[in-house]
């Protein structure tokens, strides 16, 4: 009974509520990493994530609940699973990889169809510009067709997760959107 | 700025969820709704529904991706919750545990052991196989893991690893590391890893070597022994009893070691010490030293009496193993075994027969006692207790095998005759017979049971058992001369000979051959033509057609005065024994399972009642496809699983699935129906075979008969 009275109260004045967000992409596009760079703000030896992982972070007010889904063939038909409530998804990719940037696309836009991921905002990060031979994040916006996204919030944020650029940017962008359009 | 009639649209959603709005579609996607919420709290609440359900029984395995966003959470209480849905539904829904994986591996890092121990042991209890693929970083870390807790965990979770997947096992070397627990400082790991290299063991001989590995660590169980829990100390016990001592030292050595559990609460405790014991007593110098051993025991047995009598029963089962091994040991102790009128039938029944091994044949007066015990105990109610205490009278008194006794036990067989109903006159027939073998040559007595016996008009019907008739009609042809009714009593029997049984039939068939000279009329032909025409059992026939031939051939009364002349071997004992190699592993294995149905565990048995059922070999796109049938049908499944709950099954869009389901029925049916069908067939032609082989039986039979024919006229040539 306390329980429900208390469930009561946090939606009556929308305390502990939590927002949720996606990092989605394809393997090795630095998911894992971007989202422990947002957590504990370090970089930490990750391994091929094979279900996902969920932290809980507070950012400016919000309680984001960041789901980290393992970006494996064999892990991408269960995303469907966690796309209810969402309210952002935020997708990583891997800039140096130009023969993947077709099936990162197609990936995107498949996911974008999603009945209950038409009120999300989009969120892209073209990572891994440490690296030599990058693509900008431009060039990244044209391979993946970000142009024709009708009817969604959307952004593309150069970012590098090793380094710590770009990261925040891109979340305080998404966080403006999501307060603007969701609350 | 977003569009405003989007903002208000938000607004309207967020305020009714305000009221906890009661789901038209029913008990699932309310649970379903919860455990997505926004709201921590809301989503423990949904959990804890879920697993209330599934405790109840209620299928909620629909649920199963919801419930897996729960995993990754810092409420250890909730996790719990979670842990226990997935290991309940991981086999339904393999293709989902993936998910699971990455939790897994974290969760085994975990800084608290009790989330670490949660995770392994979770991890290696669900039988999918993809989800081993990955078993490997956690199992490792938690075999080496700081805290025991964890250690005595994983220790177990490598040998539930070897029978669900025993290649990769090798493959990944664990073996070592559970051998090397085995010198752990801790007596819990250490016990654990017993366990669970004797389970492999079990499975596979030849992985592990565990009879050089008990060799070699037997110091530090002995140490580890003292310190742990009952049930580690059945396993260490259990182990140590399969330690062969280097000489007499030693094996004093381990048994003053062990005494000490001989006092435990624990009634498996007690057991497993004696039989470390009785495997190093052989081993030690004898004399005063094994006769202060076997006292310890003895009363440690006798601690075990004042059990619950669940518990008695498995005692007395072993008690009854270790005095066929040693009889003297509790020859002091006969009265605890006496009979309580409120011991359960089956204790009583195990009651009886320890009393009769019990007792001592040279103290007279312990045998009267015992002897007035079980005339007592012959009046009771329960006819299986009332039966065996007869059976147990004729045993006693072939036991003490004297004259005076014996007349003492037939006069208390003759008065339970006359006072008793017919229920016991089975059971006194076959005492009576048995008392008779014992002493053949005691004139007066077998006159005297013969006319009281005699006395009964018709032992067809009245007598029961199988046995008790093959007693009677073996006692007629034993002594004829006292049955003045002989001839009456022998054509009854043959007019019943078809209803017979086997034995009854064969019994029938000698006595009457053996007295076919002082019988009257034609019985000893329709003895024979019943035996070889009316019977489908070969021995009888068989029987017959020997018999048959020997009284054919022309000079044949020597040979025949010879087969009528055998008398069945004096017997001295009716109680059962084992064999010396039966009893040699029912004692290694004493407390255990076998010791109960005296039957000693055989090991291809065992591996054969291991059984695997992992999900194998599902591949990715295998997978995927499966894993979008389940996402597709999620919708379905509610109304599916709403029509037997709820009023669903007449709207309109669950119609076409009740259709559906209906011809799934119709089809279960008709299944049915063509199999019973099948079956119905199947048994025509069995019948029709049997037929056939009948009538092979006759017309084989008829071309004996007439080779038989053939002989008598060769012979008379």
């Amino acid at each position: 009974m306390g329980n429900y009275f208390s469930s009561m109260f946090d939606r009556l004045w929308g305390a502990n509520k939590e927002l949720r967000i996606l990092i989605l992409g394809l393997d090795g596009a630095g998911k894992t990493t971007i989202l422990y760079r947002l957590q504990i703000g370090e970089v930490v030896t990750t391994k091929p994530t094979i279900g996902f992982n969920v932290e809980t972070l507070s950012y400016k007010n919000l309680k984001l609940n960041v789901w980290d889904l393992g970006g494996q063939t064999s892990i991408r038909p269960y995303w469907r699973c966690y796309y209810a409530d969402t309210a952002a998804v935020i997708f990583v990719v891997d800039s140096t990889d130009k023969d993947r940037m077709s099936t990162a696309s197609q990936e995107l836009h498949l996911m974008l169809q999603e009945e209950e991921l038409q009120d999300a905002a989009l969120l892209v990060f073209a990572n891994k510009q440490d690296q030599p031979g990058a693509l900008s994040a431009s060039e990244v916006s044209k391979e993946l067709n970000l142009v024709e996204l009708k009817d969604r919030s959307w952004s593309i944020v150069a970012s590098s997760a090793i380094k710590g650029e770009g990261i925040t940017e891109g979340l305080d962008w998404l966080i403006d959107v999501i307060k603007d359009e969701q609350l | 700025m977003a569009p405003l009639d989007k903002k208000i649209k938000k607004f309207l959603k967020n305020s009714i969820r305000i009221a906890p709005k009661i789901s038209d579609k029913g008990e699932l996607a309310e649970l379903r709704t919860g455990l997505v919420s926004q709201y921590p709290q809301t989503r423990k609440d949904a959990i804890k529904q879920t697993i209330k359900q599934m405790t109840l029984g209620k299928d909620v395995s629909t649920l199963f991706p919801d419930v897996l966003k729960n995993i990754a959470t810092n409420d250890i209480e909730q996790k719990k919750l979670v842990y226990l849905y997935v290991m309940n539904y991981a086999e339904i829904h393999p293709e989902l545990c993936i998910l699971v994986v990455n939790t897994f591996v974290t969760d085994a890092q975990d800084p608290n052991p009790l989330i670490r121990c949660m995770a392994i042991r979770t991890m290696s209890m669900i039988r999918v196989d993809k989800i081993l693929e990955y078993i490997e970083t956690p199992l490792r870390k938690t075999l080496q893991d700081d805290n025991p807790y964890v250690r005595k965990t994983a220790v177990i979770c490598v040998a539930k690893l070897f029978q669900l997947n025993k290649d990769l096992c090798i493959e990944l070397g664990v073996l070592e590391d559970l051998s090397n627990a085995l010198g752990d400082t801790n007596p819990m790991v250490i016990a654990n890893a017993i366990a669970s290299l004797t389970e492999i063991y079990n499975l596979d001989e030849s992985v592990v070597p565990l009879p050089t590995l008990i060799q070699s660590h037997f110091d530090q169980f002995l140490n580890a022994l003292n310190e742990c829990t009952e049930w580690a100390r059945i396993t260490i016990l259990t182990a140590l009893s399969e330690y062969r001592a280097v000489d007499s030292l030693e094996a004093q050595n381990i048994i003053d070691r062990v005494t000490a559990h001989l006092q435990h609460v624990n009634p498996a405790v007690v057991l497993a010490t004696i039989k470390v014991i009785i495997k190093n007593l052989g081993i030690i110098d004898g004399g005063q030293n094994s006769d202060l051993i076997m006292k310890k025991i003895s009363s440690a047995l006798v601690s075990l009496m004042s059990t619950p009598p669940e518990l008695q029963y498995v005692a007395l089962k072993n008690i009854r193993i270790i005095l066929e091994k040693y009889p003297e040991i509790l020859t002091k102790e006969l009265r605890i075994f006496y009979i309580k009128f409120n011991d359960p039938l089956y204790v009583k029944l195990e009651k009886v027969e320890i009393l009769i091994r019990l007792v001592d044949p040279s103290n007279l007066k312990q045998c009267t006692l015992l002897l007035n015990e079980l005339k007592e105990y012959s009046m009771e109610l329960e006819p299986e207790f009332v039966s065996r205490c007869i059976l147990g009278l004729s045993q006693l008194g072939i036991k003490y095998s004297d004259e005076r006794f014996i007349q003492k036990v037939l006069d208390i067989l003759v008065e339970l005759l006359e006072s008793g109903q017919d229920s016991i006159k089975d059971d006194c027939c076959i005492a009576l017979c048995n008392l008779l073998r014992h002493c053949p040559t005691n004139a007066s007595m077998s006159k005297n049971v013969c006319s009281l016996l005699n006395a009964w008009t018709s032992p067809v019907t009245l007598l029961q058992q199988d046995s008790a008739k093959c007693n009677y009609i073996w006692l007629m042809g034993e002594y004829p001369q006292h049955f003045s009714t002989l001839n009456d009593k022998i054509d009854e029997f043959v007019e019943n000979f078809s209803a017979e049984s086997t034995l009854t039939q064969i019994l029938l068939l000698i006595t009457v051959v053996k007295l076919h000279n002082t019988l009257k009329g034609s019985v000893l032909q329709t003895v024979l033509e019943c035996a070889t025409h009316e019977t489908s059992e070969v021995d009888v026939r068989d029987m017959a057609m020997i018999y048959w031939r020997c009284l054919s051939i022309d000079d044949s009364s020597a040979l025949v005065s010879q087969l009528c002349n055998l008398h069945a071997p004096v017997i001295n004992s009716t109680i059962d024994t084992f064999s010396p190699e039966v009893l040699e592993k029912l004692l290694s294995q004493l407390g255990t399972i076998s010791s109960i149905y005296f039957k000693p565990m055989d090991d291809s048995m065992r591996k054969q009642l291991q059984h695997q059922n992992i999900i194998k070999g599902k591949h990715f796109d295998e997978l995927q496809s499966l894993a979008k049938n389940e996402l597709e049908s999620k919708n379905n499944d509610d109304i599916l699983l709403d029509f037997d709950s709820e009023s669903v099954n007449q709207n309109t869009s669950g119609q076409n699935q009740n259709n559906n389901l209906l011809s799934d029925l119709d089809d279960l049916f008709d299944f049915g129906a063509t199999s019973s069908s099948n079956n119905n067939q199947r048994s025509e032609t069995a019948t029709e075979d049997m037929n056939k082989l009948s009538l092979n039986n006759t017309d084989s039979s008829k071309l004996n008969a007439t080779s038989l024919n053939t002989d008598d006229l060769l012979n008379l040539f």
